[in-house]
């Protein structure tokens, strides 16, 4: 997979040195202070944890010569691992070719499947999974049922999702809009010239797609593919659903025993993450090895806008199949769900007396808890969101343009945080926060603190696949004509970066709204958020109102995409590069 | 209303509306305020105007209507409740000790030895609840320093799906029956404390052989003990071992199809208690509560939702009571070294 270079490596590396280092210099330095504070310090405190005895809070290395030796604790590493690596080549595999789908063809109903692909992204994995075990339990489920029904009475069971096959099944389809959302932003900012030239040369569509335009998006589809392996890594809630019946443990399932023993070993939990970070830190090395010698740059002074593939006969069978992950992501479990949620009773099953919209009621109007959750959920998400895809994208720039020393430290930090299950990064921010000086313990600034630092990553990493395809020749160009480095920034790298941001905020925000165990120590009552009450709900058994809620949280969250969708439109990225490109004095 | 002084309240205007106010007729506003009033330790609480709760007994739903009727009660104290898991619950009052934050004013949880270990480092405080003489004789006096009290009754029986079982089982026993084989669910002693005490109670009944058996029969094993009533509902299992008594009439409750049994060999009984921090920045507010749970109105919003009352005056539903029923609770002072050793054996034979 050669690609294409534009420039040399040494010409991106070394922008125009800054002439206002002052303002470079600050933004520097609180780039760097909020990384600390986000952070460094609350991971800080989970090393410290893991490096203390539980029982007499003494230093020691203790916690790690566990992890090592007991094979109680290797087996679900090495469990942990495969379904990490499965998860992340179902999302890939599926994730990438519906991208390409999505953003270059004239598939019909490119929009509803976008639209789509993020409602699998609003669903908590939990709520994910109480779907699939209403359809692929063994005896009950509906769609072994169906085939009992259609198959006679002693045909079994072809489902079973009680087992690792279901788990990567399920966590699977909903990574799947992580590289989705990744790949088709990189889809849509690039350029054609590269495809046109192919096509010219006789490549056809599929021979274009495999050698150049999938090669050219490799940066954002490696990343997606190391976010969807830390997803499988630490998701909990899918494991805990259906891995625990089946008596295969994994590694957040096991943090959870931890935190379930009495003494509770929360220390020992610490250092049981660190192999995580190992395994990631192999896994971000891999990818510079592989990435760091080829050059992605798609937009440069000479961009044109992009083009799109006709897939003439092709388009209903492609439709058939872009269809099949909103189909077993969306339609299939919120169909049960919905179901679920509109009896009265659910054990009675279907029929007219038990239909009711009680539950709807109850979580709307009969609990006062909720509209201070709904409230909050929605102010913690926009508000994180909003301050972690700014703090991302400036240390993805700084780090994709080198602009100080040790740059790719300042990356590795920021991807450390979703390496760490939730349930054991809440208690690092929880020491790192409720102390003075900043006694931030009950204020809503915790949860946003902690909500941003923990998808950091993601902004990081999307902002970075993103400006890995932006040359630096217009920003070259802002700054010879007089431009400091912070208007370079705003007036030529952001415009271009447009469209890609927002999908990001989003790549963000649902993954806010829908977080669970990180909250779980920082959330007081005041501050109580909507999936706090959705898990005590299905705590206690209340499977109508877990399902009712649910539905009501993904309403909301696709009334605000719905509401955005306009706002994206109008910093698309096709728009915004050909305005670019226009202003550049480029005939598009 | 909590900037109106108390001697400003006793005067009949200030009291007739504040009594209108607080939503109730005025007639038996003013009786309760009335009595309310007179109490030193409302006024004291009414002082400090705040309550916060960290519970883990009770769900949600009951414990909201025992945070509402509190409210109607005694108006003028805010209240905070923060309902989540007890372990949950506890770790993070641990967390709060070490960080020095003191938020709780009032601790509810289900595992006794939360409450030995905070005692042991001195960060309880003592309370004799008046209203707790009307406890059953059992569950009275728990802690002979008044630390800790009784805070929920909670019972572990078999529960089962009545149109698809022509008899239950009918102690822990006939679970091992061959007619159960692959048709059992029950939840995980990890992470159940319910099924992690049923797990102690039956080793101390029948030893590991049971447990080996229970083992045979392939039980399907989900988390919270909660999940033996998803699984009846849904079909997938028809009997539910170390399931929860009041949770599974509940539902009956609800028109779901599913039943108790209550086994002949005893059903495990689990206390959840209850007891205020030393550091509690409410502790006026924090005592009233706590005697406020051996209330009658207490009594009956657990009634109502299918729990044990905490008085011996207030029937349980269904007009069921502990004396009619054969119970264990698993007592001693090495219970956190016997689980410990029950969830092993429970993974060695089990699964």
């Amino acid at each position: 997979m050669g690609v294409i270079s534009t420039s040399s490596r040494d010409a991106v590396a070394r922008p125009v040195m800054a002439r206002v280092p002052l303002v470079k210099a600050t933004i520097l330095g609180a780039v760097v202070l909020l990384l600390v504070l986000l952070v460094v310090q609350p991971f800080g405190w989970v090393l410290f944890n893991s490096l203390h005895d539980d029982a007499t809070g003494a230093w020691t290395l203790n916690n790690y010569a566990r992890v090592v030796q007991s094979a109680d604790l290797i087996e679900p590493l090495v469990n942990s691992l495969v379904l990490a690596a499965a998860t992340a080549l179902i999302a890939v595999g599926i994730g990438v070719p519906l991208a390409w789908l999505v953003s270059r063809t004239d598939l019909p109903f490119r929009r509803s499947i976008r639209v789509l692909t993020l409602t699998a992204f609003v669903t908590p994995s939990f709520i994910g999974a109480t779907g699939w075990i209403l359809l692929a339990a063994p005896n009950s489920g509906w769609l072994n049922t169906a085939w009992r029904w259609l198959a006679g009475e002693g045909a079994g069971a072809p489902l079973n999702i009680y087992s690792m096959a279901g788990a990567v099944f399920v966590c699977g389809i909903y990574t799947v809009p992580y590289s989705f959302t990744m790949v088709s932003s990189a889809l849509d900012e690039m350029a054609v010239e590269l495809e046109d030239a192919a096509t010219t040369l006789g490549c056809g569509v599929l021979r274009t797609m495999v050698s150049i335009t999938i090669p050219l998006a490799a940066p954002a589809v490696i990343a997606s593919f190391i976010l969807s392996f830390i997803q499988g890594l630490t998701l909990f809630g899918v494991p805990a659903f259906l891995l625990t019946p089946t008596g295969i443990p994994v590694v957040t399932t096991k943090l959870a025993e931890f935190y379930q023993l009495f003494p509770p070993e929360i220390y020992l939990a610490a250092a049981y993450c660190m192999p995580l970070l190992l395994v990631t830190g192999a896994l971000f090395w891999m990818r510079r090895r592989y990435l760091g010698r080829k050059q992605y740059v798609t937009i440069s002074g000479k961009t044109r806008a992009g083009r799109q593939i006709h897939l003439g006969a092709w388009r209903w069978p492609a439709l058939f199949l872009a269809l099949l992950l909103p189909t077993v992501a969306v339609f299939l479990p919120y169909a049960a769900l919905l179901l679920v949620s509109l009896t009265r009773a659910w054990g009675l099953g279907l029929s007219w007396e038990n239909l009711s919209l009680y539950w709807y009621w109850w979580a709307i109007f009969g609990n006062s808890e909720t509209h201070t959750a709904i409230v909050n959920s929605l102010v913690y998400s926009t508000l994180g969101a909003t301050l972690c895809v700014a703090l991302g994208t400036l240390v993805a720039y700084i780090v994709e343009r080198r602009m100080m020393p040790g740059a790719s430290l300042l990356g590795a930090v920021a991807t450390v945080p979703i390496i760490i299950p939730g349930i054991v990064l809440s208690v690092g921010f929880f020491a790192a926060y409720t102390r003075a000086p900043f006694n931030l313990y009950g204020t809503p600034l915790l949860l946003i603190a902690a909500f941003a630092a923990t998808f950091l990553p993601i902004a990081y990493a999307h902002g970075g696949s993103i400006l890995k395809g932006i040359g630096p020749e217009l920003e070259r160009a802002a700054r010879s004509l007089g431009a400091g480095e912070a208007r370079t920034f705003l007036a030529v790298t952001l415009p271009l970066m447009g469209g890609g941001l927002v999908s990001g905020w989003f790549l963000v925000f649902i993954p806010i709204i829908r977080e669970l165990s990180v909250a779980v120590f920082l959330i007081t009552p005041k501050t109580n958020v909507m999936t706090t009450l959705i898990y005590n709900a299905k705590d206690g058994g209340n499977y109508e109102a877990v399902c009712a809620m649910s539905v009501l949280l993904l309403l909301i969250t696709l009334l605000l995409v719905a509401i955005a969708r306009p706002l994206a439109g109008l910093t698309g990225a096709r728009r915004t590069s050909r305005k670019t490109a226009t202003a550049a004095g480029v005939p598009s | 209303m909590t900037d109106i002084s108390r001697r400003g309240l006793l005067k009949t205007g200030g009291l007739v509306g504040t009594a209108l106010l607080s939503g109730g007729l005025a007639g038996t506003g003013f009786a309760r305020l009335a009595t309310a009033q007179d109490d030193p330790l409302y006024a004291a609480a009414r002082k400090e105007g705040a309550l916060t709760l960290y519970w883990g007994s009770y769900e949600q739903q009951t414990m909201e209507a025992i945070r509402d009727a509190f409210k109607a009660k005694y108006p003028g104290i805010e209240v905070q409740l923060l309902r989540q898991a007890s372990q949950t619950v506890y770790t993070r009052l641990r967390l709060e000790l070490q960080n020095g934050v003191a938020e709780c004013d009032s601790l509810g949880t289900t595992n006794l030895l939360h409450y030995t270990e905070l005692k042991k480092i001195g960060a309880l405080a003592a309370y004799e609840p008046p209203d707790a003489a009307m406890l059953p004789a059992a569950f009275k006096g728990l802690d002979k320093d008044a630390m800790y009290h009784v805070g929920a009754i909670s019972l572990t029986s078999i529960n089962y799906a009545p149109g698809k079982v022509a008899a239950p089982p009918t102690s822990w026993m006939a679970l091992l029956e061959d007619q159960w084989k692959g048709k059992i669910t029950t939840g995980s002693p990890a992470f159940s404390g319910d099924v992690a005490s049923w797990v102690v109670a039956i080793r101390r009944k029948y030893g590991d052989d049971y447990l080996r058996r229970f083992g045979q029969q392939k039980p399907k094993v989900g988390q919270s003990n909660v999940d033996t009533v998803t699984d009846i509902l849904a079909g997938e299992r028809v009997v539910g071992s170390g399931a929860p008594f009041s949770y599974t009439l509940t539902q009956k409750a609800a028109g779901n199809p599913i039943d108790v049994s209550v086994p002949t060999d005893d059903a495990i009984l689990n206390l959840g208690l209850t007891g205020i921090p030393a550091k509690a920045p409410h502790p006026n507010a924090a005592r009233l509560f706590t005697n406020f749970l051996y209330s009658k109105e207490v009594s009956d919003i657990l009634s109502r939702n299918f729990w044990p009352t905490l008085r011996t005056d207030v029937a349980w539903a269904e007009g069921r009571s502990l004396d009619q029923m054969k119970w264990f609770r698993n007592t001693g002072d090495d219970l956190a070294a016997e689980v410990a050793e029950g969830i092993a054996k429970w993974k060695e034979l089990v699964r």
